[in-house]
C-alpha cells in the first residue's frame, strides 16, 4: 500500500503500484461478481433479483431530488408509475419498440416532475413535502385509474423486447440501464449543472449571488429526477410484463423514500446498496437458510416493517446512511487512506462543527460524495504549471510593492487568468 | 346542493378531528405528524380485538383500552423517535413520522390480515335525517366530540399555564428549559394528547366506515392535513373549520368533476391544498406562513 | 471615472417595519466605499436590495447606467456584482475547491447539458476553471486546504474562502459584508492591504459594510452612514468620524439597550 504519508483526497498519482493494483483488483472483483452472478442462478431467481437494479434506479432518481437538490419527494410514484403505464401503453397500444417506449416513458416522467417542480419554486420544506404527497395521491387515484391505461383494471401488458426475453437477459438489460444511470449521475455531479444544484441545496440566495439561475436549475433537477424515474418505471413495467396500479401505491412510494434515506442521501453507492437491500430482502431470506420455510410466505410483509425500522435507525443513529459507512471504502478506492491518520482525526475533532448548521438545511447529508480527484486524469505536466510560480511576465499594474496581501505574497501573482482582465 | 353540503360537513368532522390533532402537534413540536392517522388505527384495532369473542369485552371497556393503547403508542413514539430527532432539521422528523406510520401499518398487517372489518358502534340505532342525508348516532357523537375537543384545547392553550408552557416550548425550547419548565415532560404531554385525540378520531370513524390496516392514513390523513393548512397550522379553531370545509369541498368537487374522472376527492384536495399554499400560506386563521 | 453604482431613493418595508427609507448612494469606479451603522440599521438589507435578493418598494438601482432594480440576482452577477455574506456563503459539506468551482458558475462557458454528456469542451473548461480557482486560493494563502471539507476549517479560514468565492465570480464591484468580523486587529490591517491590492491589480471597486473603524478610516475613500434605514450622513472617513450624530447613533444604540 501507499508508503507516503497521504492526506485525505490524495491524487491517484501518489500511490505505489501495489496500491493501485489492490484497488483495481477490489473494484474489479465486485464488478465481476455482480455481472457473473446471473449466469449461475435459476431463471426464477434472476427474475426476482431484477427488482434490485430497478429499485436502484428509482433510488438514484430520488437521490437527485432529495440528495442533490435537498427537496423531499413523497409522491415519487407519480413519475415512476406514469413511466410504467406510458411504456406499456406505447408498446402495446401503439406498437412501438421497447427502445422507444423507455425514453418516451422517461419524457413523461420528466414532464410530470416538471409540473411538480413549478410548485416547488414557491414552496419549501414541510409544505412542499405535503404537496408531493398529495400529488402522488392524485396520480394514484386519478391517473392510474384511467381505463385506457389500465385496461379496466386488468393491467396494461408490457412485453419485453425480443432481444431480452428471458429473465436472465432482462436482468442484464436492467444492469446495463443502471450503469447508464450511474454514469449520468456521475457526470451530473461533476459538471456545472450538478454544482449549481448542490449550491441551491445549501442556500438558494447564496447560489444566486454566485450566478446560479435558481429557477432554471431547480426545474432541471426535477426534470432529470422525473426522467430517470420514468425510465425506471418502464424497466419495471416490462420486467413484470403487466402494469397494474397496485404497484404504485403510497406505501410503495414511502418505501422508496426510506430506502434512499437509508442508502444515504448524496451517495450513489449507498443508494444503490440500500435500494438493492430493500428489493432483495425477501429473496435473501428465502435463498439463505436463515429462517424456517414456513415463514417464507410472510417475508414480503416484513419488508415495510424492516424498512421503517432501518429508516428510524438511520435517522436517529446514522444520519448519513449506508453512504456514510461506506466513506472509508470509497476514499480508499479513490486513492486515499482507508483509516484516517491520527493527526487528521484529532484535527477534525478540534474543528468540529455543530450538527445543525446556521444555514437551514433539508435532510442530512454525508460529506461530499465526490472526492476531490482531478476531473480527467491530468498529465503531470499540467499539474506542474499550476504549482509553479507566477507566469513569465508580471502584469504591468501589479502594485504588490504596497504592502503585503494576505497569504503568500508574490509579485505579479494574479496573472491574467481572470476572464475580464486581459483575456 | 344542500344535501351535498350537509354530507360534506358530516364527512368533514373526522377531518376536523384529525386536523386538530395535527395542529396540536405542530403547535407543540413544529412538525407535521404523518403518524397521526395511525394513532387512530391502533386504537381501533385494540378495541376490536378486545370487543370480539374472545374475550368479548363490552364496547365501552374496549374503547377505553383502545384509547389507552393509542396514548401509550404516542408516548413511545415521543420517547424513541421524537426526542432524539429534536435537534435535527424538521424534515427528518417528518420522514421519521412517516416511518412510524408505515411501521404501525405493517405491524397491523402482520398481526391480522388485510381485510376490512367492522367495529361495533357505541350506540346503535337509526339516527335522524338532515336534508335527506341520514345521520347515524355514531356520527352525531362525532360531531359533538369535535366541538368538545376544539373547545377544550382552545381553553387549554389560552387559559391554562400548562398550555402556555407547551407553546413556549415549541417556540424556544432552550429558553423554556432554562426558565425551569421540564420540556421533556411537555413534549411527552403534547404527543400523549395528540395520540389520545387521534385515538378518539379513529374510534369514532371506525364504526362509520369499515376499517382495515392503515385506513386512517389512507383515507383521512391527507384531507385532514389540507384542512389544517386551510385553517392555518397554528390555529385550533382553524383546524376545526378547515376540516369541515375540506369535507364540503370534496363533496362539491365530486359533483362538479365529471363522472369519468376517478379520484375526484383526491383531485379536489390537491387543488385546495395547492391554492391555499400558493395564495394564502398561513391559512384562514393562522398567523405564520 | 464611470459611475458604477447609482442608487436613488430605495425604500423597502417588511410588514410593519420600514427597513430602508429613501436611501441614495453613488459608488464610482475603483472607489473603496464604506457603509457603516449600528446593528439593525439595515445594511445587509441594503446589500440584498443591491444584489436582487429583495426588490425594493420604491427607488432605483443602476449599474453603469443600466436599471437593474428588478433584475434577477444571477443576472447581476454576470454584470459584475460579487458579494460576501455575513453568515458565510461557504457550503460546509463540500470541499474548498468545490465551493470555488460553484462560485465560478457564471463564467462557465459550456451549457448544462454539454457538461452532462461529458463532451471534450467541458473537460477542457473544467481544467481551466480549476486553475483559476487554485490561483485565487494561492493568492489568499489557502492552497493547503484546497481539498479539505469546508466544515472542518476555522471561522477565519472560512471568511477567506468566502472572499475567494466572491473573487471567483470575477466581479467588477465587490460587495463585502463585514469582512473583518471575527478577525483580530492585525488581520484586519492586512485585509486593508489586500483590498487595496485587489483594487489596484484587478481594477475592482469595493463597497463594504464594516464595523472596524481603523479599517474604514484607513482604506475607504468615502463613507456612508446608515441608521434606522436612512442615510444619516456621508463623506470622507475623517469627517464622518467626527460627525456628532454618528457618534450619537453608535453610543445611543448602546444606551437604549440596542434596538435589535
Amino acid at each position: 500500500m501507499a508508503a507516503t504519508a497521504v492526506t485525505p483526497g490524495t491524487r491517484v498519482g501518489r500511490l505505489s503500484v501495489p496500491g493501485i493494483s489492490a484497488r483495481v483488483a477490489a473494484a474489479g472483483i465486485i464488478a465481476l461478481a455482480v455481472f457473473l452472478l446471473p449466469l449461475f442462478l435459476e431463471e426464477f431467481q434472476n427474475n426476482q433479483i431484477t427488482r434490485a437494479p430497478v429499485y436502484a434506479i428509482i433510488g438514484l432518481s430520488m437521490n437527485v431530488l432529495m440528495g442533490h437538490l435537498g427537496q423531499i419527494s413523497l409522491g415519487h410514484q407519480a413519475f415512476v408509475g406514469l413511466g410504467a403505464f406510458v411504456s406499456g401503453f406505447v408498446a402495446t397500444e401503439l406498437g412501438l419498440s421497447f427502445y422507444l417506449a423507455m425514453p418516451i416513458a422517461g419524457l413523461f416522467g420528466a414532464f410530470s416532475a416538471f409540473l411538480l417542480g413549478l410548485v416547488a419554486l414557491r414552496l419549501r420544506g414541510l409544505y412542499l413535502a405535503l404537496i408531493t404527497l398529495a400529488y402522488g395521491a392524485v396520480a394514484e387515484e386519478s391517473l392510474f385509474n384511467i381505463r385506457a391505461l389500465t385496461r379496466g383494471g386488468e393491467g396494461m401488458p408490457a412485453p419485453r423486447p425480443a432481444e431480452f426475453q428471458s429473465d436472465r437477459a432482462y436482468l442484464y438489460l436492467s444492469l446495463i440501464v443502471l450503469i447508464l444511470v450511474l454514469v449520468i449521475d456521475w457526470r451530473l455531479v461533476k459538471s456545472k449543472a450538478g454544482r449549481a444544484i448542490l449550491a441551491i441545496r445549501h442556500d438558494e440566495r447564496v447560489a444566486a449571488t454566485m450566478g446560479v439561475n435558481v429557477t432554471f436549475y431547480k426545474t432541471l433537477a426535477f426534470m432529470i429526477s422525473g426522467f430517470l424515474a420514468g425510465m425506471a418505471g418502464s424497466l419495471f413495467a416490462h420486467w413484470q410484463q403487466t402494469v397494474v396500479s397496485n404497484d404504485f401505491v403510497l406505501d410503495v412510494a414511502l418505501t422508496w423514500v426510506f430506502m434512499t434515506v437509508v442508502g444515504g442521501l448524496g451517495s450513489r453507492a449507498g443508494v444503490v446498496i440500500g435500494a438493492s437491500f430493500f428489493a432483495l430482502f425477501p429473496f435473501i431470506m428465502e435463498a439463505l437458510p436463515l429462517i424456517p420455510d414456513t415463514w417464507h410466505d410472510d417475508v414480503p410483509r416484513w419488508v415495510p416493517l424492516i424498512g421503517a425500522g432501518l429508516l428510524l435507525t438511520t435517522l436517529i443513529l446514522y444520519p448519513g446512511g449506508i453512504g456514510q459507512q461506506l466513506l472509508p471504502v470509497r476514499r480508499w478506492l479513490a486513492g486515499g487512506p482507508f483509516r484516517e491518520h491520527k493527526k487528521d482525526r484529532k484535527r477534525k475533532k478540534q474543528k468540529a462543527v455543530e450538527p445543525t448548521a446556521p444555514v437551514p438545511q433539508e435532510l442530512v447529508h454525508p460529506p461530499a460524495e465526490e472526492l476531490p480527484t482531478e476531473e480527467a486524469p491530468a498529465p503531470a505536466a499540467d499539474r506542474a504549471t499550476v504549482q509553479d510560480g507566477p507566469p513569465a511576465e508580471p502584469p504591468p499594474e501589479a502594485a504588490a510593492g504596497d504592502g503585503q496581501p494576505l497569504g503568500t505574497p508574490k509579485r505579479g501573482l494574479l496573472r491574467r487568468g481572470f476572464r475580464r482582465k486581459g483575456a | 346542493m344542500l344535501s351535498s353540503i350537509v354530507n360534506g360537513l358530516i364527512n368533514g368532522t373526522i377531518y376536523g378531528l384529525v386536523a386538530i390533532g395535527l395542529v396540536l402537534v405542530y403547535k407543540g413540536a413544529r412538525v407535521f405528524n404523518f403518524a397521526q392517522g395511525e394513532f387512530g388505527t391502533v386504537a381501533v384495532f385494540v378495541a376490536w380485538i378486545l370487543n370480539t369473542d374472545p374475550p368479548g369485552l363490552p364496547m365501552w371497556l374496549a374503547i377505553l383500552a383502545g384509547l389507552a393503547a393509542a396514548t401509550m403508542f404516542g408516548l413511545l413514539v415521543e420517547r424513541l423517535v421524537v426526542r432524539p430527532l429534536s435537534t435535527s432539521p424538521g424534515v427528518n422528523l417528518l420522514v421519521a413520522t412517516a416511518g412510524v406510520a408505515i411501521a404501525a401499518i405493517s405491524i397491523q398487517l402482520l398481526l391480522g390480515e388485510a381485510e376490512a372489518r367492522v367495529l361495533n358502534p357505541l350506540v346503535a340505532g337509526e339516527g335522524i335525517t338532515v336534508a335527506g342525508i341520514p345521520v347515524r348516532p355514531q356520527q352525531m357523537i362525532m360531531i359533538g366530540m369535535l366541538g368538545v375537543v376544539a373547545l377544550f384545547l382552545y381553553l387549554f392553550f389560552t387559559r391554562t399555564s400548562v398550555g402556555l408552557a407547551v407553546l413556549a416550548t415549541s417556540q424556544d425550547p432552550l429558553a423554556t428549559n432554562l426558565s425551569g419548565i421540564n420540556t421533556k415532560r411537555i413534549s411527552a404531554l403534547v404527543w400523549g394528547m395528540a395520540a389520545l385525540l387521534g385515538g378518539v378520531a379513529g374510534l369514532l370513524q371506525g364504526p362509520v366506515t369499515v376499517f382495515f390496516p392503515g385506513f386512517m392514513t389512507a383515507t383521512v390523513l391527507l384531507p385532514a392535513f389540507t384542512g389544517a393548512v386551510l385553517g392555518g397550522m397554528t390555529s385550533l379553531p382553524g383546524a376545526f373549520v378547515g376540516g369541515l370545509l375540506v369535507g364540503v369541498a370534496q363533496d362539491v368537487g365530486s359533483q362538479v368533476i365529471p363522472e369519468a374522472v376517478t379520484g375526484s376527492a383526491e383531485l379536489t384536495v390537491f387543488a385546495l391544498l395547492l391554492l391555499v399554499l400558493l395564495i394564502r400560506p398561513q391559512g384562514l386563521l393562522g398567523k405564520e406562513a | 471615472m464611470a459611475q458604477l453604482l447609482e442608487v436613488r431613493n430605495v425604500s423597502i418595508r417588511f410588514g410593519g417595519l420600514q427597513a430602508l427609507q429613501g436611501v441614495d448612494m453613488d459608488v464610482g469606479e475603483w472607489e473603496i466605499v464604506g457603509l457603516i451603522g449600528p446593528n439593525g440599521a439595515g445594511k445587509t438589507t441594503f446589500f440584498n436590495c443591491l444584489t436582487g435578493i429583495y426588490k425594493p418598494n420604491t427607488g432605483t438601482v443602476k449599474y453603469r447606467g443600466k436599471d437593474i432594480t428588478r433584475a434577477p440576482t444571477h443576472k447581476r452577477v454576470k454584470l459584475g456584482m460579487g458579494r460576501t455574506w455575513q453568515n458565510l456563503g461557504v457550503s460546509r459539506d463540500l470541499s474548498v475547491i468545490q465551493n470555488m468551482l460553484i462560485a465560478q458558475h457564471a463564467h462557465v462557458p459550456y451549457g448544462p447539458l454539454s457538461g452532462l454528456s461529458g463532451s471534450p469542451i467541458s473537460f477542457n473548461e473544467e481544467r481551466k476553471l480549476r486553475r483559476d480557482a487554485e490561483e485565487i486560493l494561492e493568492f489568499l494563502g489557502l492552497s493547503e486546504v484546497r481539498d479539505e471539507i469546508a466544515g472542518n476549517l476555522s471561522y477565519g479560514t472560512l471568511k477567506l474562502i468566502d472572499l475567494g468565492m466572491a473573487l471567483a465570480t470575477d466581479p467588477e464591484i465587490l460587495l463585502l459584508d463585514e469582512p473583518t468580523s471575527g478577525m483580530g486587529p492585525d488581520e484586519a490591517h492586512k485585509l486593508g492591504d489586500t483590498l487595496r491590492f485587489l483594487r489596484d491589480s484587478l481594477d475592482l471597486t469595493i463597497l463594504m459594510i464594516e464595523h472596524h473603524v481603523p479599517l474604514v478610516v484607513g482604506v475607504c475613500d468615502y463613507v456612508y452612514v446608515l441608521n434606522f434605514g436612512q442615510i444619516l450622513t456621508r463623506g470622507e472617513p475623517a469627517e464622518v468620524q467626527r460627525h456628532p450624530e454618528v457618534i450619537a447613533a453608535y453610543l445611543g444604540a448602546e444606551d437604549e439597550d440596542g434596538a435589535a
